[in-house]
């Protein structure tokens, strides 16, 4: 099993939470991918759909977003690691998360009630997403699940998690991990 | 009294003159400006390329009185430049306790209840950059493929006094399962064109 840990901190100051995640994947039996996204060259998404109509499954930018796009496309797991920005994700995660795109088909279908893209490939990554927050914040955190929930709709994910670590809680990181990581994998 | 100023931040990578977001947002700033509003548009994508137009952005929004964002739905929620040019200002506090905040926000999908999520984080961010929320006009593509123009303008006369956007009922142009059907007609009909009809559904990063 391989797991894609898109790290999307805008300064890498929560490394030993990274660590920790990337002990938990381990131990659960996944060959773990952490990508550091503010270390890597990814231009914004142009919105052309060259990727669907031009040069389909490929976005027309040739940079590290066709790589993670790829990674995506072969992973049986993707986390997200971010932090909580407004509710949502951060910047840096979102640059790649908007390259995704070329992994979707142009096609629409009803799915769940709502129109979705078909997907690309045959199978979804499952979705687990770890958002930091620098104290409790309810109202951040309800929007933060109910995103992660519509990007697991979006990506047809077989099964999806989130988990929030407060830093200034005394909260257990690798017990707040290990839960989320045996969500996804169950 | 001095003029009232507001700023269209336009939040499409297809820029002022090409984009839906500018033509939406136009309809609103146009209002403004017959109602005695100085009225500017900055393209976030070219703000967040470069540091000088990044920091003329940044002090355009902090003096402003009312700040418009007009943007398409990505991955649901904002294009990403949106969201690193919104953590600059929440950073810096710019026009802390002085900008009042409107969304103007379009989805490809013809419900547009699939733009909830990214209005609730345009919430959040109004909330800790210190400005206050007027709420948004929230459309899908049955609308902007109409004309949503008057709900537009319905939505900038309360904005020109300061008020929240009040519910607004909008036009559907056709019902979802058709515009679902024109949606996939359209996209083959462009792959023919581009040579690319015969590999629409390729998978180039398969295993």
């Amino acid at each position: 099993m391989n797991a894609l840990v898109l790290d999307g901190s805008r300064d890498g100051k929560e490394s030993r939470i990274l660590a920790v995640l990337r002990e938990v994947l381990a131990n659960a039996g996944y060959a773990v991918d952490v990508v550091a996204l503010r270390d890597k060259t990814i231009a914004p998404c142009l919105g052309c759909f060259g990727c669907w109509v031009k040069t389909p499954g490929e976005c027309v930018i040739d940079d590290d977003g066709r790589l993670v796009a790829r990674s995506l496309a072969r992973c049986d797991l993707i986390v997200y690691f971010t932090p909580v920005t407004f509710g949502g994700v951060s910047s840096e995660l979102k640059k790649a998360l908007d390259r995704m795109i070329p992994n979707i088909l142009p096609f629409f279908a009803s799915y769940h009630g709502e129109t979705h893209h078909v997907k690309r490939y045959r199978r979804s990554p499952s979705l687990a997403a770890l958002g930091i927050l620098p104290s409790a914040d309810a109202e951040a955190e309800a929007v933060f699940r109910t995103l992660i929930e519509h990007n697991a709709t979006n990506l047809q994910s077989p099964r999806s998690a989130t988990a929030i670590l407060a830093l200034d809680s005394k909260s257990d990181a690798k017990a707040i991990t290990r839960a989320l990581v045996e969500t996804v994998t169950r | 009294m001095s003029e009232k100023r507001v700023v269209l931040l336009v939040g499409s990578p297809k820029g002022i003159e090409r984009s839906t977001s500018y033509r939406l947002g136009r309809v609103v700033l146009d209002v403004l400006k017959e109602r005695g509003f100085a009225t500017d548009a900055i393209h976030v994508h070219s703000a967040m390329r470069s540091s000088d137009d990044l920091e003329r952005a940044l002090a355009a929004v902090a003096t402003a009185d009312l700040v418009i964002m007009s943007l398409p739905l990505y991955v649901d929620s904002f294009p990403a430049p949106v969201i690193g040019m919104l953590e600059k200002i929440a950073d810096r506090r710019a026009g802390a306790g002085r900008v009042q905040f409107a969304l103007v926000i379009q989805c490809g999908f013809p419900e547009s209840s699939q733009n909830a999520v990214a209005l609730s984080v345009a919430e959040r961010f109004a909330a800790e950059a210190g400005w206050e929320w007027l709420g948004a006009l929230s459309l899908g593509g049955l609308e902007t493929y109409g004309s949503a123009d008057p709900a537009l303008r319905v939505a900038a006369t309360a904005l020109a006094e300061g008020k929240k956007i009040p519910d607004i009922a909008l036009k559907k142009a056709m019902p979802a399962w058709l515009y679902r059907i024109g949606g996939n007609i359209m996209w083959r009909r462009v792959a023919k064109k581009n040579g690319v009809a015969r590999k629409l559904r390729a998978r180039p990063y398969e295993n």
